[in-house]
């Protein structure tokens, strides 16, 4: 259990800034997810923090002791890759009980450890697999319990569910979380799906460009964004965001309005055509081709009538509305 | 820029073993060699003489027509290896009768001892009593001194290099067609083209990655070869077919080893001289492909 | 198949039986015959079957000259072998996940060795000076030398094949550099590692010529040596001197019936790279 501080952290390869200054504390035990744009340097900033890539600047504290150039090994972390990297000629007791054996520790310890370890995640009956005869979400239990006999102060995962259809995605996602439940570890988590950031996090990190764009808890990024890039990143379908004369008219930059959050009817401010509804069962998300605005989109009841060529009038929910 | 503390998982140390192994019997020879083919040299005490062993390379006729031997030697064999390897590889890879059989027997000749191949093949090209002149003489021909006549010899032995190492090359092209995709030769076919011009216009020019790599390997392995012709004609009869490899051995069992070095320093120039613009001209024209 | 492909695939086969396959059983019919109807060097069917006897005779010739010379190849090949697979493998290693300046020196010294003719006479005054020559560690460190570049560079393009991750899990699993490369890549690595010993074991079985620079002497002699002196010394025994022949062709006959596939792969591999 473990506190995680950065401070100033930059990274830079040959003439590339990729992390450019970032300052961040990770409470104890928190569940803190990175999110961001492919290539805003998610995994770089989790590799420094690993101990895999050293940064070129800044501190960094693990548990209130300076680690930024100590060993992988030395920092009391476990990683869980996204391609997994299971040894592939070791089985699955062999992998688990990998570091271990390493450390030199006897082997029946290791034996009861990892026999132990497989039982929380209902490893048993594969522990003398390879993992090329293992499935996707089995291989993905495996790397999960290779991390967890670490003991780690911080788990580290790096989109750890991107190689895995949507069904198991899901139940991994409940997994991992009452995973954190019962360890109450510190885990840093990567992913650049906003649903798992917004399910699983205490806290969301959301990077743009090597640098934070906002920090905090899901329901604090969904309801107050900072910016107009957190606003267009966090919830779905993305927020309408306009700039242009719509702005003005609202004195500001750019004025924005979440789907779910834009009222259809009889009445409204602006003028629309349905140009194209999906229905999604219980909601229905309507793509409207307004006059002198251009294309908004609008999440409403699964049970409307509307259809393409329609004519419509759409206005904002009062109060829900952002401007920049 | 600060120091990381952190040490790179990939240490150079590694490199250490094979570098020190290297370096010593390899690198440290071949620099050396640049200095003592300067000298008149016992290997205890060796005295400058500039480019006299060069000179005496040049002048001397016998020495003068292993280098020409050598040059002729790889070239013939390169040639006939990238042609007959080619054809054998498209016929081996045709899908007819015994391909695989046909494949082995190829092929096992590389992974023979070439000085038994060497001296069976002495035995076989015995002028009165070898298989090759009794095969010849039952058809009604008189065969000629295969490696005693000094006109013949030299050529006699690239024929068995040719045996010999023509597997490998085959075995190269094999590895070569089976990197081009079928669509090729489909969309020539449907433009109506016959096998020989598919051969040319698709195969050739596909292959050439194979062709590059036979043409160059067989030529390094042609202009260095000794242990074939020491096996089967020691250079003979006279000096005719002599190569460098085998004059460096010759020099350097007379204890002229100044001059053994310097026909060694010769080897390496012309390898170089005929590789590298050789390596340099493929590499542009795989460019323009 | 049709009747073209049956018809040109007899063909091709009767014509490399003779070509390819008749120098082979030469060897073998001469090697069982006896004294005087091997000297008339024909293409016959042995009148009497000599095997044993004259694989006697040529293995007691000289003072059990033979077995010492099989004894001396095999150490020089299991030596050499051994070492160029864990040197090579460590390069390769080195090579393929690290860049920098070095690597380009590396490279160039790989290209090098594979172009370069050894120089001869130098390699000998460096071997006496280092109390290397005419000793079979001597031939074992030669042999290292000059195959180093083929399994460097056969190594560096698969290790290329085997992802980074797994070298960062070992990583924070607390696994030493030695540790990593020992415990995770090397035996990553076997598919190559069972070519490059084949295809190098043949190689250094079958060499001449290096021997018969670097290692002269009565009590050193290797099988290829054995047999090139017996040349001479059997030229009026021709059924000793096809028997020595093979018995030389046997092993890597053998080999070749185990390990076909992996000799293709590793004489493509490397050559398509060199
Ligand atoms: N070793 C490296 N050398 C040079 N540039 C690198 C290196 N590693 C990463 N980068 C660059 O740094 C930037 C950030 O990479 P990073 O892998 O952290 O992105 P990411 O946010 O994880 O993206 P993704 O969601 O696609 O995984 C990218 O532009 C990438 O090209
Ligand atoms: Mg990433």
């Amino acid at each position: 259990m473990a506190e995680v501080v950065l401070t100033g952290i930059r990274k830079s390869f040959g003439a590339v800034d990729v992390i450019k200054g970032i300052d961040l504390t990770i409470k104890d035990g928190e569940f803190c997810v990175f999110v961001g744009p492919s290539g805003c340097g998610k995994s770089t900033l989790l590799r420094i923090i690993a101990g895999l890539e050293v940064a070129t600047g800044g501190t960094l504290h693990i548990d209130g002791k300076e680690v930024s150039k100590a060993e992988p090994s030395e920092r009391g972390i476990a990683m869980v890759f996204q391609s997994y990297a299971l040894y592939p000629h070791l089985t699955v007791r062999q992998n688990i009980g990998f570091g271990l054996s390493l450390a030199k520790m006897p082997k029946d310890e290791i034996a009861r450890i990892v026999e132990a370890t497989a039982a929380t995640l209902q490893l048993e009956k594969l522990l003398d697999r390879k993992p090329k005869e293992l499935s996707g979400g089995q291989r993905q239990r495996v790397a999960i319990g290779r991390a967890i006999v670490r003991n780690p102060k911080v788990f580290l995962f790096d989109e750890p569910l991107s190689n895995l259809d949507a069904s198991l995605r899901s139940q991994m996602r409940i997994e991992i979380t009452e995973l954190h439940a019962k360890l109450a570890t510190t885990m840093i988590y990567v992913t650049h799906d906003q649903v798992e950031a917004m399910t699983m996090a205490d806290k969301i990190v959301v990077l743009n460009g090597g640098t934070i764009e906002q920090v905090g808890s899901p329901m604090e990024l969904y309801n107050a964004p900072a910016t107009p890039f957190v606003a267009g990143f966090i919830g779905g379908p993305k927020m309408n965001l306009f700039e242009g004369k719509l702005a003005e008219e609202m004195r500001c930059r750019t004025y924005g309005i979440r789907p779910e959050h834009v009222l259809l009817g009889a009445e409204g401010r602006w003028q629309g055509r349905v140009k194209h509804v999906e229905h999604l069962g219980a909601d229905a998300i309507v793509h409207l081709d307004v006059a002198g605005l251009g294309a908004l989109i609008a999440r409403i009841s699964g049970d409307t009538g509307l259809r393409p060529g329609d004519d419509v009038r759409a206005s904002p929910q009062p109060g829900k509305e952002f401007r920049y | 820029m600060r120091c990381p503390v952190q040490r790179s998982p990939y240490p150079y140390w590694f490199v250490l073993p094979a570098a020190v192994v290297f370096v010593t019997l390899f690198l440290v020879p071949t620099v050396a060699s640049l200095w003592f083919s300067l000298t008149r040299w016992d290997l205890y005490t060796a005295s400058y003489i500039g480019l006299d062993n060069f000179r005496q390379f040049f002048s001397e006729q016998n020495l003068t027509l292993g280098l020409m031997n050598t040059v002729i030697y790889a070239v013939l064999t390169s040639a006939t290896k990238t042609v007959f390897g080619l054809l054998l590889a498209v016929l081996l890879t045709s899908g007819i009768w015994g391909q695989s059989f046909l494949r082995t027997v190829v092929f096992f000749p590389v992974l023979v001892s070439t000085i038994g191949v060497g001296i069976t093949f002495t035995v076989l090209m015995h002028p009165t009593k070898g298989l090759f002149n009794v095969g010849l003489a039952a058809i009604g021909l008189h065969g000629p001194g295969w490696l005693t006549d000094a006109s013949l010899a030299l050529y006699s032995v690239a024929l068995v290099d040719l045996w010999k190492g023509v597997g490998l090359a085959t075995l190269i092209y094999i590895a070569g067609l089976a990197a081009i995709s079928p669509d090729y030769y489909e969309a020539a076919r449907i433009d109506g083209a016959t096998r020989v011009q598919q051969f040319w216009r698709v195969t050739v020019p596909l292959v050439q990655p194979a062709t590059v790599t036979v043409i160059t390997l067989s030529l390094i392995g042609g202009l260095r070869s000794f242990d074939l012709i020491w096996a089967m004609t020691k250079g003979g009869p006279g000096f005719s077919s002599d190569v460098l490899a085998s004059v460096i051995y010759k020099q350097y069992q007379a204890g002229f080893y100044g001059l053994s070095t310097a026909g060694n320093v010769i080897l390496f120039v012309l390898i170089a001289t005929i590789i590298l613009p050789l390596t340099w001209w493929f590499n542009r024209k795989e460019v323009d492909l | 198949m049709t009747r073209r492909q049956y018809w040109t695939g007899i063909i091709a086969t009767v014509v490399a039986l003779v070509i390819f396959v008749v120098p082979f059983v030469f060897i073998a019919f001469t090697a069982v015959k006896d004294k005087a109807q091997a000297s008339h060097l024909d293409f016959t069917w042995p009148l009497q079957f000599l095997f044993w006897q004259n694989l006697v005779d040529v293995v007691t010739t000289r003072n059990y000259m033979l077995l010492l010379a099989y004894f001396n190849s095999s150490i020089i090949t299991v030596g050499a072998v051994a070492m160029l697979i864990l040197f090579g493998a460590m390069v390769g290693y080195v090579l393929q996940r690290r860049q920098s300046r070095w690597n380009q020196v590396i490279f160039g010294c790989v290209l090098a060795g594979l172009i370069i003719p050894p120089a001869v006479v130098p390699t000998i005054w460096v071997m006496q000076g280092l109390g290397l020559f005419k000793t079979i560690w001597g031939m074992v460190l030669i042999q290292v030398a000059y195959g180093l570049a083929f399994s460097v560079l056969l190594y560096r393009s698969f290790i290329a094949t085997i992802p980074r991750d797994l070298d960062e899990a070992a990583r924070i699993d607390g696994a030493k550099p030695l540790q990593i490369f020992l415990r995770v890549i090397l035996p990553l690595l076997k598919p190559v590692t069972v070519t490059l010993i084949v295809v190098q074991s043949i190689a250094i079985f079958n060499d001449f010529t290096n021997p018969l620079y670097y290692l002269p002497g009565k009590e050193n002699v290797t099988v290829q040596l054995t047999l090139f002196n017996f040349q001479s010394q059997f030229s009026t025994q021709f059924n000793l001197l096809f028997m020595n022949i093979l018995l030389v062709t046997i092993p890597p006959l053998i080999v070749f019936i185990f390990f076909n596939r992996q000799i293709v792969a590793g004489m493509t591999a490397g050559a398509v790279k060199g």
